[in-house]
């Protein structure tokens, strides 16, 4: 069991330092020159552009300019734009704003609350995805389940954003049923939080729900037809009892995997979630800073937002070594 | 696209001896079968006029722009729109006009049947592009690690955990700006440069989900007895590889191909809704992030583009259903 979560884990941190690499290559080596964007041809001349080249390391060796990145993350660095000029930038450091000269990180963490709690949807559809599916397997066959069926078909068919956006545009600005309101943090008012954030988990929970009440409909069905449900049936066991404590407990389980393999598209439902509906997360900071062309704070959020997906996949795993034992043997 | 012999003899439950017209017993292979299967499924049949239907209107994009008399960005700001950047004829102030059949763009004056048929192309072309490099790369990644096992099937499937690690939002979201840095002064290079990147990006991240549906379905057919026949009577590996193996593929491919055309006219569309896919041609998304300003007072501006996507990908997408249920054994009646 030890042995299975270490190489797990060695993997995780691999597949980690290779992203970093990647992302390091693209916003190194990709046709941009990071002093141009600090200093723009008509303010700068190119002497002064060559020192900040030099300065920020750009004429040595990949190699070296990756280390010296990598050694920041972990204790720290100052960054220097010329003599004279150089911004410190405490562990784990990400980088510099080009455009306020601030260390990247603690930016994006000011922003991180926002994005949690749009995903907290995530668990929403979830749960409410799981409830249908169960319903939908006991009902097997009825209308309401063949209902269920061609409405996942549709919905799934369904590009997200559009479903948002014009859950946004009617729902909000034409018939006002969901007020305009923007992100409030939870810890200076709970229930503007839930206000604000009312409409996009409506909206993630009724997108999403629908895939996993397919899946958790196909596999009840599956689980509701194993022998130790009849034996537990033939014992005399209540049905609810039978269902909810039998059935649904080896039945959520691939469920619970499709649910962490898909954190990549939760991840991008709510940079779509954030852009459309206004709220200040990491997906809408990220965007904003295309625009002005900073770098750090796009590459910045590139590797949260993989080193996010690493791990929940981790997490998904190591649960499901728990759960099904024989993945641990293989 | 003929089966091996091998595969014929090894399957004889794929003739369909049950029917009561089957007089002479037929042989036919498991693509042909599905093709039948696929003919009696009538949202199969819909959804694939559809599609068609959408793929004659990209096509036909120039021809039908003439006969209607419209063109592509020949809006005038000072002589189409009135005072308040409104289009001057056809909605939303005024009546359906043949001048216009979908209205012009306010604030430019540009016809927007014409970008709406373009932007139809773009979507197509950046998709079905995308779908075949992704399919290529898949499959050819899929069949060497599957087949040579060791340390280049470890090599491969630890690039697939990388790339699978690293959604394709993420990499347009790099991509943008360093394109834009690039290109920014010079928009037709911007425009080519964007249009090889989203296909780049939606190439890059998407072709892990079909390497591992075929490593793993070649790990298991080269252990089966015509494989090893081939190999023991001296068949070159390239052969076993494309002349073997290629053809009992032939059923994930097609179903992850079906698959994947939905899936990337939207993430086209998404991408250049959020500014970061192309800006420099007409696209669906593009049209839905600047008319959803004014939704309210010009709906058709909206919808036409949301139509459009609408239509295209749930189309594409219960096609790619039926397909998939066509395929599969499992569902065989």
């Amino acid at each position: 069991m030890i042995g299975y979560i270490l190489r797990r884990l060695v993997s995780a941190v691999l597949v980690v330092i290779a992203t970093s690499m990647i992302v390091f290559l693209l916003f190194t080596l990709g046709p941009s020159d990071p002093a141009q964007r600090l200093c723009s041809a008509d303010r700068c001349t190119e002497e002064r552009r060559a020192l900040i080249h030099q300065s920020l390391g750009l004429d040595k060796p990949v190699v070296e300019q990756y280390l010296t990145w990598a050694k920041g993350v972990f204790v720290g660095r100052d960054v220097s734009y010329g003599p004279g000029f150089s911004v410190d930038c405490p562990a784990p450091c990400l980088g510099i704003s080009y455009i306020n000269k601030e260390p990247v990180f603690p930016t994006l963490m000011e922003r991180f609350p926002a994005t949690i709690s749009i995903a907290l949807g995530g668990f929403m559809y979830l749960i409410v995805g799981v409830i249908i599916g169960v319903l939908a397997a006991r009902r097997r066959g009825t209308s309401t389940d063949r209902g269920l069926v061609a409405s996942t078909l549709i919905i799934s068919a369904i590009p997200y954003y559009l479903v948002a956006l014009l859950a946004y545009l009617y729902l909000v600005l034409k018939w006002g049923i969901f007020s305009e309101t923007s992100y409030v943090p939870l810890t200076e008012d709970p229930i503007g939080w839930a206000g604000a954030l009312a409409l996009p988990w409506l909206v993630l929970t009724v997108y999403f729900c629908v895939t996993y009440a397919r899946f958790s409909r196909g596999s009840m069905i599956e689980s509701l037809s194993e022998d130790y449900v009849r034996t537990a049936r033939a014992m005399g066991v209540s049905e609810s009892k039978v269902v909810a404590k039998h059935a649904l407990r080896a039945a959520v389980v691939p469920v619970i995997t499709i649910f962490g393999i898909d954190f990549a598209t939760l991840l991008a439902g709510t940079v779509f979630t954030e852009a459309i509906f206004g709220i200040n997360g990491i997906g809408r900071t990220a965007l904003a800073s295309i625009t002005q062309g900073d770098l750090p704070i796009i590459s910045a959020t590139v590797l949260i937002g993989s080193v996010f997906i690493v791990i929940a996949n981790l997490l998904v795993d190591i649960i499901y070594s728990f759960l099904d034992p024989r993945v641990r043997l293989s | 696209m003929a089966m091996p012999l091998q595969e014929m003899v090894t399957s004889p439950d794929t003739d369909p001896i049950e029917t009561p017209d089957a007089k002479q017993v037929a042989g036919r292979s498991p693509t042909q079968i599905a093709l039948e299967r696929l003919r009696h499924d009538k949202v199969a049949v819909v959804s694939a006029a559809i599609v068609v239907l959408f793929v004659a209107l990209a096509i036909l994009a120039p021809v039908i722009t003439s006969l209607v008399g419209v063109e592509l960005n020949a809006g005038d700001p000072s002589e189409d729109t009135d005072a308040f950047n409104f289009p001057v004829i056809g909605p939303p102030d005024n009546g359906f006009t043949w001048e216009a059949p979908l209205g012009l763009e306010p604030g430019t004056g540009d016809d927007l049947l014409a970008e709406w048929l373009y932007g139809a192309r773009t979507s197509l072309e950046v998709a079905s592009i995308s779908t075949l490099l992704s399919t290529i790369i898949g499959v050819a990644l899929g069949l060497v690690a599957g087949f040579s096992r060791g340390w280049l099937d470890r090599v491969i499937s630890f690039v697939i955990d990388v790339f699978l690690s690293f959604p394709f939002l993420l990499g347009a979201l790099a991509m943008a700006p360093i394109l834009l840095n690039r290109f920014g002064g010079d928009p037709e290079a911007l425009d080519k440069a964007q249009f090889f990147g989203i296909i780049f990006i939606l190439t890059f991240f998407s072709w892990m989900g079909l390497a591992r549906l075929i490593r793993g379905e070649v790990l298991s057919l080269r252990e089966r007895e015509f494989v090893q026949a081939a190999r023991v009577i001296g068949v070159p590996t390239r052969t076993v590889l494309f002349k073997e193996l290629l053809p009992n593929l032939i059923a994930p491919i097609v179903v992850s191909i079906s698959l994947s055309v939905p899936a990337f006219v939207t993430a086209e569309a998404g991408l250049a809704y959020l500014g970061i896919g192309l800006t420099g041609r007409p696209s669906w998304g593009q049209t839905i992030n600047q008319a959803s300003g004014y939704f309210d007072e010009y709906a058709l501006y909206l919808w036409a583009p949301v139509i459009g996507i609408m239509l295209l990908v749930i189309a594409l997408n219960l096609l790619g259903d039926s397909v998939r249920d066509a395929f599969d054994p499992k569902t065989r009646r």
